[in-house]
This record gives C-alpha cells, structure tokens and sequence, in this order.
C-alpha cells in the first residue's frame, strides 16, 4: 500500500490487485471530481464558438480512444476510423429519421452497429497484419465512401438531416445547441473514458497488449489473437460508432464528406501526436490537432489579407497541411511518446516537489 | 414553434438595432480544395461591398464586408454560420460548398435568415428545409440540361457520355441528366467519376471511344476536366469527340491549365465573360477591380464576377428592405425580386429573380466555345432550359 492515501511519491504497488486499481490515491480521485466540475461550468465561462471546437475535440476524443484500442493497444494499423464514425453516423441518422427514435437509443444504435461493420472489417486481421492490414482498412474506408455516394437511401452522400433534442424538457435550439450538445458529450466521453479504462484492466485488455507485444507469446500463453483481434475491432468500432453518432446530432446532419480519407489520417495523427496507448493521449491529441487548426487558419487569413507571397505561390493553403504533416513528423522522431509522455513528466514532477530526485 | 418564433423576433430586433452597421459576410474556401475559385469569388464579394460603402447604396448604413475562410470544410462552415448568425445577428449569410450548404440547410431553415450560395446544387433549393435557399444563377443540373438539348438539336439520337467528380457536387446532375436524355431521344452511354487525381485518363477515355460517345459532358471543376482534355489531346480523340462542362468545369480556369487542348470546349455558364467589355457589368468588374487593386489574373476570373453577382443581390435585398433591415425585410425584398421588380446588376446574361417558389436567380445562361487562343466564344444567345422545368418542377 502507499504510504499514505492522500499522496504518493513512488510506485507502491506490491500486489495484482494494486496494480489493477484505476486511482491510486485520494488526491487522485479529488484531481478528477475537481477536473470534472470545472468542467461543468466550462460553458458559462467561454465563448460559444470556442465551445464548439470543446465540442468537436470531446468528439474526437471518443473517436481517437476508439483507435487506440485497435492501433495503440493492440497494434493493429487502422486507416479506416473515419468510416466507421460514418457507419455510426448513418446508422444514427437512419434510427433518428426512419424510426423516430430518441437519440439517446439511436446514438448506442449507432455504437453497435459501428460494432459490427468493424468486427467483419476486421476479419483480414487473421491473416493479414502490419502494412498489409493498414490497407485492408483503407479499402474499407474508399469503399464505404464509394457505397454511400451510390445509396438512394443515404441521399448519396448528400446531407441527411436530424431532428433537434430534447433533454429534461430542454429542446437543442439554435441558440443553446452547442451548451445542450456539451452537457451530453461530456457525461458519455467520461462513460466512454472509464469504460476503456476497465476494459484495459481486464483479461481482454491485458490479451490486446500481450497481442501487440508478440502474437505468438501470446497464444503459448492461452490468448486466442484471432479472437483479441476481433475483439479490439469490435471495441474500437463501437468507440468510432458512438463518435459518429454524436458527430451526426451535433453537425445536425450527415454529409460524406465529413468522414473522407481526411478524417481517417486526422484521427490517427491525433492519437500519434497524443501518445499512441495512452488514455490521456487520446485526450491531449485531438486538443492539440483542433487547436493547431484553428491557429494555422487563423495565420492563413492572415497572410491571404496582407498578400505575403507573391502571385501564384498559395502559400496559405499550403500552411495548414504543412503544419499538420510537420507535427507529425518532429513528435514521430523526437516524442514518439506524445503529448501523454509530457503529461506524465508534468505529474512525476509534481509528485515529487519539492524534492528534485 | 413558440421558440422559433421568439428566435426570429431576436434576430429581427437586433439587426434593427444595428442597423447602421451592418456585416456582410461570406464564409468559404479562400484556402485548401477549390481555394483556385474561392478565393477569386471572395475578392468578387469583399470588393462589391467596399464598393457599396463607397458610393454609399445602403442610407445612413455602413457594411462590414468580412471574408470567413471556411477552408472548404464542413464544421467550419456551420461554426462560421452560428458566429455570425448568432452572436452578429447577420440578414443575410453567403455561403460557398456543396456540402457545407447542405448541411446548414436545416439550422437555416430554422434561424430564417436568406442565404445565397456559391454552389448551384439543385438540391440546396430542393425540399426539405429550403424556404430560405437560394441560388444566385441556374443550377448545375439546368447547365447539364441545357448542354442535352444543345446536343440533341445538333444530333438526334447522339451518344453521351457524362464525367462527374466523386462527390454530391458532381452526382446530383446524374438523375435529371437522364431524365433529360430519354426525352429528348439521346443515349447516356456511360458515366464515369474522376476526381482531382486523375493524372491518366488513357483508359477512361478509350472506354467511352469504344462506347462510340461522340459527346462528352463533364460536371466537375477545371483540374480534373483540364487532364481528360490534355489526355484527349494525346490519344486523337479531340476531333471525335466534342467535350462540354458545367459551370466550374470551364471558364478562364480551364484554358489557363489544359492550354490549347481546351480548344472548342463548349461552357454553358450565367455570367458575363471579361473579354466582353461592352457589357455594363464587366465594365463595372473592371472598374472596381481597379478601385481595389487586384490582380488581373483576378479581375478576368469568372468567379469574381460570380463572388460580386452574389453580393449586389444581397446588398440589393437590403436596400430594398427600407429602413429596417433584417433577415424578414431581407428575406420579404428577395422573394418579391420579380416582374418589374427584377434586379439587373449586368453580371450574368439575364436579370435576377426570385419569388416564393423561384429560389434560382438568373436562370438564363450562354453556351460558350472556347478558340485557339483559349478565349470563350458565345455560340448561343441567352437562353432558358425548356426541358428542366418538365423534369425537376421548382417545389
């Protein structure tokens, strides 16, 4: 046990049960609930276009713990978690227009049937790995792009639209729809959050790792990898699904462009640049991608109005790609960790002020 | 409905407030995808509103022209609409994307504030959700029409084959295209999607010559249109088969990438081409081109032709709204722009009207050839497709 309960300076844990616990201490648990009511009252302290873009990154969150659980923890190299948010997307949609469901059922619908695309495109994972497997995913994405844009039925890629919410008698309206949308992303990203939690600390998360570490050390040890992989496909999808979902409802429609290629490559760069693995990584990355996003737009305008460069050098339109490829590339060869890996430096330093060593 | 009603009154009641300052706002892409055209229509936009603070067309109102860049992404777009619609209380919106309007259409329908846009897909005006659409000029699919029946008084019973980019802005056409070619007794022998990456054509274009497509129709923007062309070029084929484009497809944009392949494109657009200097509106693109020292690269664009058209409707629909100017006397002022209210600012070939049901500006359009030297030609008058309305009746 650690020396105290309130605080803790070093690793404590001696047993398997220890090691299992989600917070090791008081202060921890109090870091969280504090965390979680600054949270609450986050929208009566920021503006609603900032808002949106919390909005957006809790969204993304979701997405991005949803890839992590297949590429971060599993190792299974996933192109294709754009597609599976549409899966979830149209799926939410299709319940919410053509079944008039609530969205608090057609959302989960969405998870599920996330769930299951993922799990039947995650079949090549049997035989298929490492770059391989990456295109096999990306096949899906081109070809779910392809299907929609050919579907009567999902307005060929045209914009489908859902009908606003109704919270606790609170109907979404123009005007309040970003701060309704905030107070139930908020509660399923922690849901979503601790329930990836627990699943890491039972036999299912401990197979993906034992999977992404060596397959075949794996299976001596009683791991059925084909099953994990599933599973993690499974997993990951039904995370990518309810993203889609609450992406649909708070875009208020469901446009195929939203979910391209694009997004797919976003979303793994997030959980690159957040830390591959790491559950504060799949909160740290979409903080920093959306944020670059918003600065490199903001340097675009600009230098589009001071007209910096010459006639015919669009060095403006080049500014965001290139600052989004950069950024991959420097945390690739000098943080492979990611933003988690500065995260945990921050806490360790904390822990042990004011004692340097 | 209640709540609708009180959001409506908010809006109304702050525009009236602020009426001697007014934003005019144009959200799309002046960066990334098809920032080639964006950027030029939102010079067209910004300058049209510096020009109406210049010679003072709204009383006692100043605009505050703002160029939103929406960097061709959807959210961005719908962030960029609830900024200004929200915290600005705007009277009208412009707008840009395919899909960035489609997605809006909804949250437009509810906040009841007009809104122009740049693309001319026939489904932002389509039900549901369109009441406060509207298209500055006719749609892609009445470009594509027309393109048909020019095709089908040359050749009766031509083969047709249609090029169209992988997305809702290059498919919407398809279904009226067919419609259109079984009346009018052509065959669509096959449509093909390319999109930006198409840097071989050989075998899509060997296809459609063992088809016997003798007309290609393409609905896409100039880069992808500009390849098939060059491709064309390489394989004999430009001799036999006779290419055409909707309104992105074709224009200054064109000529500049495929160079002399582009010679003989057909282009059917609405507007005005620069080299035709004898018309007041070019005359005018022209002056306030100089006025607010663009580039000539910029001012011969069609597209900032495009951007000025959209705004001179909506400063127009505010000066017609009198003294209180709000997304209602907006809105009121844009759907009575018709019979001898029309507004003729002299940008595209016809006057623009609009009426409770018409939400399509200037329906009437030119075909256009393009010459060796890669100027466009008309090689018709202005003109109204006859077969559109019998195929997709306005709703």
């Amino acid at each position: 046990m650690p020396a105290s309960r309130f605080t803790q300076t070093g690793n404590y844990r001696v047993r398997y049960q220890q090691d299992q616990t989600i917070f090791a201490t008081y202060a921890e648990q109090l870091s969280l609930v504090v965390l979680l009511l600054a949270l609450l009252l986050l929208p009566l302290l920021i503006s609603k276009t900032l808002l949106r873009d919390v909005n957006m990154i809790m969204i993304y969150a979701v997405a991005v713990i949803g890839l992590n659980v297949t590429t971060g923890y599993t190792g299974l190299i996933n192109i294709g978690q754009a597609a599976f948010m549409a899966v979830g997307a149209y799926a939410t949609a299709l319940a919410a227009t053509k079944l008039n469901l609530p969205f608090f059922l057609a959302i989960p619908l969405g998870g599920l049937a996330g769930a299951v695309v993922g799990t039947f495109v995650g079949l090549p994972s049997l035989r298929l790995k490492y770059l391989y497997l990456a295109v096999a995913t990306l096949a899906f994405q081109i070809i779910f792009e392809w299907t929609v844009g050919h579907s009567p039925l999902l307005a060929q890629g045209g914009a489908i639209i859902l009908p606003p919410v109704e919270v606790f008698g609170i109907k979404a309206t123009f005007l309040n729809h970003n701060k309704v949308w905030y107070y139930i992303i908020l509660p399923v990203l922690v849901v979503m959050g601790l329930l990836w939690r627990n699943i890491l600390r039972s036999k299912h998360g401990r197979s993906f790792i034992a999977v992404r570490d060596n397959d075949r050390a794996a299976a001596a040890m009683g791991i059925n990898p084909g099953v994990t992989k599933l599973t993690a496909f499974l997993v990951g999808s039904f995370f990518a699904g309810i993203a889609g979902g609450l992406f649909a409802y708070f875009q208020k429609a469901v446009v195929i462009e939203d979910y391209g290629l694009h997004t797919s490559v976003q979303l793994l760069a997030m959980a690159i640049v957040g830390g591959l693995g790491s559950v504060p990584g799949s909160f740290l990355g979409p903080l920093f991608i959306v944020a670059l996003d918003r600065g490199m737009g903001g340097l675009s305008n600009f230098m589009s109005e001071r007209q910096i460069f010459p006639p015919g050098v669009d060095a403006a339109t080049a500014l965001r790609p290139l600052a989004f490829g950069l950024s991959i590339m420097l945390f690739l060869i000098y943080e492979p960790r990611g933003l988690a890996n500065w995260w945990r430096l921050s806490r360790m330093y904390f822990k042990k002020w004011p004692y340097k060593f | 409905m209640n709540k609708a009603l009180a959001l409506t009154a908010l809006i109304s009641l702050a525009s009236f407030a602020s009426a001697k300052d007014i934003t005019l706002v144009w959200s799309g892409a002046v960066t990334g995808p098809t920032s080639d055209a964006g950027s030029s229509y939102g010079k067209g936009v910004e300058d049209y509103c510096k020009y109406a603070n210049s010679e003072k067309m709204l009383a006692g109102v100043t605009l505050k022209c703002v160029i939103r860049d929406d960097q061709y992404n959807n959210a961005n777009t719908q962030s960029n609409f609830e900024e200004f619609v929200g915290n600005e209380q705007i009277p009208v919106f412009l707008g840009y994307s395919t899909g960035g309007m489609l997605q809006i259409k909804g949250t437009v329908q509810e906040t009841k504030v007009p809104t122009l846009t740049a693309s001319l897909h026939i489904g932002i005006i389509d039900p549901p959700n369109n009441q406060y659409m509207f298209l500055p000029v006719a749609s892609y699919s009445e470009n594509i029409v027309s393109l048909l029946e020019y095709v089908a008084k040359k050749e009766r019973g031509a083969k047709v084959a249609l090029i169209v980019n992988p997305s809702p802005f290059g498919r919407d056409p398809v279904v009226d295209a067919r419609k259109a070619a079984e009346r009018l007794g052509l065959k669509i022998t096959d449509v093909q999607e390319v999109g930006g990456n198409n840097l071989d054509n050989t075998a899509l274009l060997k296809r459609l010559e063992a088809q016997g497509a003798k007309y290609v129709i393409n609905q896409n923007t100039a880069g992808p249109v500009a390849n098939i062309l060059k491709d064309a070029k390489r394989l004999g084929l430009l001799g036999k088969m006779q290419f055409m484009g909707a309104h992105y497809a074709g224009g200054e944009d064109l000529t500049k990438l495929a160079g002399d392949a582009a010679a003989n494109f057909i282009w059917v657009t609405s507007y005005y081409m620069y080299d035709e200097g004898d018309k007041p509106g070019i005359q005018l693109v022209k002056k306030i081109g100089a006025q607010f020292n663009q580039k000539p690269d910029v001012i011969r664009s069609v597209n900032y032709t495009s951007g000025m058209l959209t705004a001179s409707i909506a400063i127009e629909a505010m000066k017609r709204s009198g003294s209180t100017i709000n997304n209602v006397t907006v809105y009121k002022a844009l759907t009575s722009m018709v019979g001898s209210k029309k507004f003729d600012p002299g940008f595209s070939v016809g006057p623009v009207t609009f009426s409770a049901k018409d939400h399509v500006g200037a329906e009437t359009m030119r075909l256009l050839q393009a010459d060796a030297t890669g100027n466009f030609k008309a090689i018709t008058g202005p003109m109204q497709s006859q077969m559109f309305k019998l195929i997709h009746p306005m709703k």
